[in-house]
């Protein structure tokens, strides 16, 4: 974590962290950089004035010997001159003197030197006319006075080191003072509320003191500014905490509501596949529900197609929807009833709550068979029927007509008088079993009463077919039947036969059957009889024999 | 310090220059063989302080002072180059310690120089117009 910076930082490595080393290094660079700026300037000056003052300095010289020169000048004499030059040339700054008379020389250094300078650089002199001493008139002479550049140089760079010397002391002591100042006024302040907040606890709501700090000054506003801060993030965090607590208790009911509720709980991605579920969920269907990316559909087989609409009608509407769907899970579950309802959650999510309906689904079918069955034979009582009968009528045809049989046992009652209910009983339960051996499986057989059977056999090839099926079961129902050792009942049957008219209505197709019963049992008791279809003509009997 | 000298010079040479101002000048006078006509102001200064020792003609000076103490060489310095005699003869201390220059040849008074002018040549002197005898010639008068 520390490498990364420290390598990108590279130069900014070097510098100090605390902000007085920072700031007093800043002030003592800014400090040289200005220091030898002025220096340099300084020293250029410096130069400039001590050549100007050592020049005038000559000049001087020059005037304190001037009458001399005039006196040896005048009476050309070179002893004296001599005498002068001597005297100027112990001033080291004096490098060479030349005294003429009209064209003599008297005294002459200065010769040299300019013959030197002239191969070298500028020679800095002092020429000056000599007049009588006497009178006026032209200049009967010149004094000429070389300076020397080594003293002039040695004079302006002791000078300007003394500068240096003093600018660099003047530098040191004032980027010390600032780095006092600095330490005093910002840093230690700053460091004393850093340290502070280091031992702050946010939670417990302690301020920082002010402590001796002016309330005006920057530092002063800081430690305002940071108790403001305090104060605010203390009641967020007493908020928030609050918040917490009651979402975490929220979330906790939310989850056991989850976790343990009988409903399964699922969410479905757009693709139709199982984000996640509760237990609940894997306990109604099984292992494979548990999978991860299992299709609701495959779960659900073999009613894709159904689940497909039903999620489709959801998300289109964008209002729940359900549906319940049985499903064999096989083995010893068998066939399981589940009620799905889903619910779009947004972002093409849905939400799936699925219910185990098997054991409602089997008390609803217990009542409803308990309503429609025959509690004896277990064939379709009254009602059955007439729910059958109201539901196959709708669909009948001109071609293929629906045939309805009332068959009435003969001698039922002297069974029942004679071996008693029990045998009675157990008579009605093989005429019921004779007829739906005598039937497709997709005809309707009833018992209607005591002693009363119903068979409806919707789209019969013919009146014949129907009048065999009639006959087939006189002959079965007249097989006697055995009860127990050496007693036997031995019963019959009348029937009549109606085909319904198309339009015609299940009362009255069974009027006229029960019509045409009465007629078989009247004209003799084991015949067949087919009703009219017009009404009142008496209806043909046939023997069954 | 030079010049509060030059004026105490100044104002004891004062009653003196007055009291024998009045008559008439200083005259520089020469031996008329010397075939010098006339001396300019110049040609004086250089001969008496040092500067040449030559006549115009060619040939050579020899400049006479009178005796320190007399009128007229204090008159005639301080006429000519308006130098007391103090000053004078710091001038001359400065010339005689090199020893390449001497002072002019000094007499005792003012009838010495005119014998030697009188008698050589080369001689040149200064002397009061009154003292001007016919066997030397006036070659410059000296006015302040």
């Amino acid at each position: 974590m520390k490498s990364g910076p420290d390598k990108r930082a590279g130069f900014a490595a070097f510098l100090p962290r605390s902000i007085v080393a920072r700031t007093s290094l800043s002030i003592l660079v800014l400090a040289v950089i200005m220091g030898l700026l002025f220096s340099i300037t300084a020293s250029w000056r410096v130069r400039a004035a001590e050549h100007d003052r050592l020049m005038s300095r000559v000049d001087e010289l020059a005037s304190t010997v001037e009458s001399t020169v005039s006196v040896a000048c005048f009476v050309n004499d070179t002893k004296l001159a001599q005498e002068i030059a001597n005297g100027l040339m112990k001033n080291r700054i004096v490098a060479g003197v030349t005294i003429t008379s009209g064209r003599t020389i008297l005294f002459g250094t200065g010769t040299i030197i300019e013959a030197n300078a002239r191969a070298h650089a500028k020679v800095d002199k002092i020429t000056r006319p000599v007049y009588s001493p006497f009178e006026k008139g032209p200049a009967i002479g010149g004094l000429t006075i070389y300076v020397s550049h080594e003293e002039i140089e040695a004079q302006a760079t002791a000078y300007s080191g003394y500068i240096t010397w003093i600018l660099s002391l003047q530098v040191a002591i004032v980027a010390a003072a600032v780095a006092f100042l600095v330490y005093l006024l910002v840093t230690r302040p700053i460091k004393g509320i850093s340290d502070e907040l280091h031992r702050l606890e946010v939670a417990s709501g302690v301020q920082i003191a002010l402590r001796g700090r002016r309330r005006t000054d920057e530092i002063g506003q800081l430690v305002g500014d940071v108790n403001a801060l305090i104060t605010r993030l203390t009641d967020v965090l007493q908020k928030e905490h609050q918040l917490r607590v009651a979402q975490e208790i929220s979330e906790r009911r939310m989850r056991l509501v989850f976790e343990k509720a009988d409903t399964g709980i699922l969410v479905l991605d757009p693709a139709g596949a199982v984000q996640s579920c509760n237990p609940a969920f894997v306990r109604i269907l099984g292992a494979e529900a548990a999978e991860p990316n299992v299709r609701l559909a495959d779960l659900l087989a073999p009613h894709g197609e159904r689940i497909a609409r039903l999620i489709g009608e959801s998300r289109a509407s964008g209002e729940p929807r359900d549906a319940d769907f049985e499903i064999d899970r096989g083995g010893v579950r068998g066939s399981i009833w589940v009620e799905l309802s889903v619910n779009p959650l947004g972002h093409n999510l849905l939400q799936g709550l699925l219910t185990d309906v098997t054991e409602r689904k089997r008390a609803e079918s217990a009542a409803r068979e308990l309503a429609s069955r025959d509690t004896v034979t277990g064939l379709l009582n009254r009602r059955g029927l007439d729910a059958s009968l109201a539901n196959l009528l709708t669909t009948n045809t001109a071609q293929h007509p629906l045939a309805l049989l009332q068959i009435d046992l003969d001698y039922f009652k002297e069974v029942n008088d004679t071996f008693g209910h029990e045998a009675g009983d157990r008579v009605l339960r093989e005429v019921g079993a004779i007829l739906e051996r005598s039937v497709r499986r997709t005809d309707v057989v009833a018992r209607t009463g005591g002693d009363e059977f119903v068979v409806v056999l919707p789209g019969i090839e013919s009146v014949e077919k129907a009048k065999d099926i009639a006959v087939n079961v006189i002959a079965g129902v007249s097989v006697p039947i055995v009860l127990s050792a050496g007693r036997r009942a031995e019963i019959g049957a009348s029937i009549g036969i109606a085909l319904a008219v198309p339009g015609e209505g299940a009362s009255a197709l069974l009027r006229r059957a029960d019509t045409a019963m009465y007629t078989a049992k009247q004209s003799g008791r084991g015949r067949v009889c087919l009703a009219q279809t017009g009404g009142d003509e008496p209806p043909a009997t046939h023997a069954a024999a | 310090m030079k010049r509060l000298v030059a004026i105490l010079m100044l104002a004891l040479a004062l009653p003196v220059a007055r009291a024998d101002d009045a008559p008439a000048g200083i005259v520089v006078i020469v031996n008329p063989a010397s075939g010098v006509e006339r001396l300019t102001r110049s040609e004086v200064i250089d001969i008496f302080l040092g500067r040449y020792r030559k006549l115009p003609t060619g040939q050579l000076a020899l400049p006479i002072d009178v005796a320190e103490g007399g009128p007229e060489r204090a008159q005639f310095y301080q006429q000519l180059v308006k130098k007391s005699p103090a000053e004078m003869s710091s001038y001359w201390a400065r010339l005689v310690f090199s020893g390449q220059t001497s002072p002019p040849f000094q007499v005792p008074d003012v009838k010495t120089a005119l014998q030697l002018v009188e008698s050589n040549p080369n001689a040149i002197a200064y002397v009061d117009r009154a003292a001007v005898n016919p066997k030397v010639k006036v070659v410059l008068e000296i006015r302040p």
